[in-house]
């Protein structure tokens, strides 16, 4: 009887470690689909300040049409992104286009004192922070399920959790890549 | 020399922790000494010091977030009513993957901010009028970010977890002084070995027990202030915002109107501790040693 229970007891404990393994890997798995998912909303909120923000520097800026046309052009690509390298990729050119417009509108006082574009301004400014910090959200995510695939215990588990590795979210901006040539 | 947010952050609460636990040795080594002093008629003392301690410090622990608010006479604000700080503190709680909390305003000349709330569904996050002034966008970012360190942290709770057991070890020490006036013969004819020294020993215990608890106290809520730098770091990957930030503090000479002992904790700089403020009794540690932590994270930490 003593010997009984002492086995249940044991099975009990086996069975209960084993479920919390399953479920952290589970836990911070789904962790990083929710990360990615905080990515999606903020790059949408920056997808639907671009038209109010087009037309706004339109009617200011009216010999600026083929860096408004590179914002609208990003933005059409990141509405079709689809997959973690996709959208990466079309935050990056939507990053650098938009960089591009806020860079042109310097020569513009009038549009930088009008009203509407100040809140717009600072609209664009935190939107871009929080993708940032999204992003970064989503690579913390990841590493901490990366570490805990190649860490014991939780590496023992890994494939019956059926949870594998995750990528990066890596903003490849045309900028960063276009490493300057030096030639001699 | 270079510092990395994480190892602070992990040492800091490792320190919290070996505080917490001497606070649980102190309140043995009281009721342990109280037994001593007067016998097994004693043993009641501690629940009911436990329950007044609990009563006390669990409704303002529960209803933190309103009783702060109406104490301080801050007023919500949202979106619209002030969007760059609504965004601020929204960016923040994407880093730290925190619910949005309720943003308020205190009308006060005074740069300070302050945190609150029983847990994250229920935080509130107070800007005083004077540091939306004197502050611009990448401090106030800092500020927020240590803000809202506290609320991932929960410091609200362990707080409320140091001042229970304080308000237990004073309750149970004031008790067993005024017990002594009038039992004070009791204990030599119910202790067979009346041991003077071992009396000695319960008296002094028992008198210095609520210094002691204090004092732990004081150093926890030091230990969370620079925890929540060090996680405020982890949020925003910027140390130089927060260093920025404190700088200007420390440079401000207004002080904070409600000079009040209840919320003096809260803030992101004291409003009390000055240099007639012992350094043991401080809530908060010495500013000047936090802006140099930070500046040697501004040299290393990884980043993302």
């Amino acid at each position: 009887m003593k010997t009984l229970l002492i086995l249940v007891a044991l099975v009990v404990l086996v069975a209960a470690f084993l479920v919390s393994q399953l479920n952290k890997l589970n836990r911070l798995n789904v962790g990083v689909d929710e990360a990615f998912a905080q990515i999606e909303v903020q790059l949408q909120r920056r997808s639907d300040l671009i038209p109010n923000l087009v037309e706004t520097v339109k009617g200011y800026a009216t010999h600026e049409s083929d860096v408004l046309q590179k914002v609208v052009e990003a933005r059409a690509a990141a509405t079709n992104a689809q997959g973690l390298t996709a959208v990466a990729a079309a935050d990056g050119s939507m990053s650098s286009a938009l960089r591009g417009l806020l860079a042109v509108t310097e020569n513009y006082p009038d549009l930088k004192a009008s009203a509407n574009f100040i809140a717009l301004q600072e609209e664009l400014s935190a939107t871009e922070n929080k993708v940032g910090f999204a992003r970064q959200y989503y690579n913390d995510r990841v590493r901490q399920l990366n570490q805990a695939l190649v860490t014991i215990p939780t590496s023992l588990f890994a494939g019956m959790a059926k949870v594998t590795k995750r990528d990066f979210y890596e903003v490849d901006s045309p900028e960063k890549r276009d490493v300057p040539k030096v030639s001699f | 020399m270079a510092l990395d947010f994480h190892a602070q952050q992990s040492s800091n609460q490792r320190k919290t922790y070996a505080l917490l636990l001497g606070m649980g040795f102190v309140t043995v080594g009281l009721i342990y000494a109280v037994g001593l002093w007067f016998g097994k008629g004693s043993s009641l003392l501690f629940p009911i010091a436990v329950v007044i301690a609990v009563a006390m410090v669990w409704g303002s622990y529960y209803n933190s977030d309103k009783l702060v608010l109406s104490m301080t006479g801050a007023r919500i604000i949202d979106h619209d009513s002030a969007p760059q700080l609504f965004n601020l503190v929204h960016e923040i709680t994407i880093a730290a993957g925190l619910p949005m909390p309720k943003i308020a305003i205190v009308e006060d000349s005074a740069p300070n901010a302050f945190a609150t709330g029983r847990d994250p569904e229920h935080a509130v996050i107070a800007f005083t009028s004077g540091i939306l002034q004197i502050m611009d966008r990448e401090e106030l970012q800092g500020v927020t970010a240590h803000e809202l360190a506290h609320v991932a942290n929960r410091d609200t709770l362990v707080m409320a977890v140091a001042a229970t057991t304080a308000g237990a070890i004073a309750i149970i020490s004031d008790m067993a002084i005024r017990m002594s006036w009038f039992t004070g013969g009791n204990r030599r004819d119910n202790n067979d070995n009346g041991n003077p020294i071992g009396a000695i020993v319960a008296i002094v215990a028992i008198v210095l027990a609520p210094i002691a608890a204090l004092l732990l106290r004081s150093a926890i809520s030091r230990k969370r202030e620079s925890l929540a730098d060090a996680t405020a770091v982890a949020f925003t990957r910027n140390p130089t915002g927060l260093r920025r930030a404190l700088e200007s503090l420390a440079a401000d000479t207004t002080v904070v109107q409600q000079k009040s002992n209840a919320v003096a904790h809260i803030w992101i700089e004291s409003p009390l501790d000055d240099s007639s403020t012992s350094k043991l009794f401080a809530t908060h540690p010495p500013i000047a040693e936090r802006i140099a932590l930070l500046k040697q994270m501004e040299g290393s930490g990884p980043t993302a």
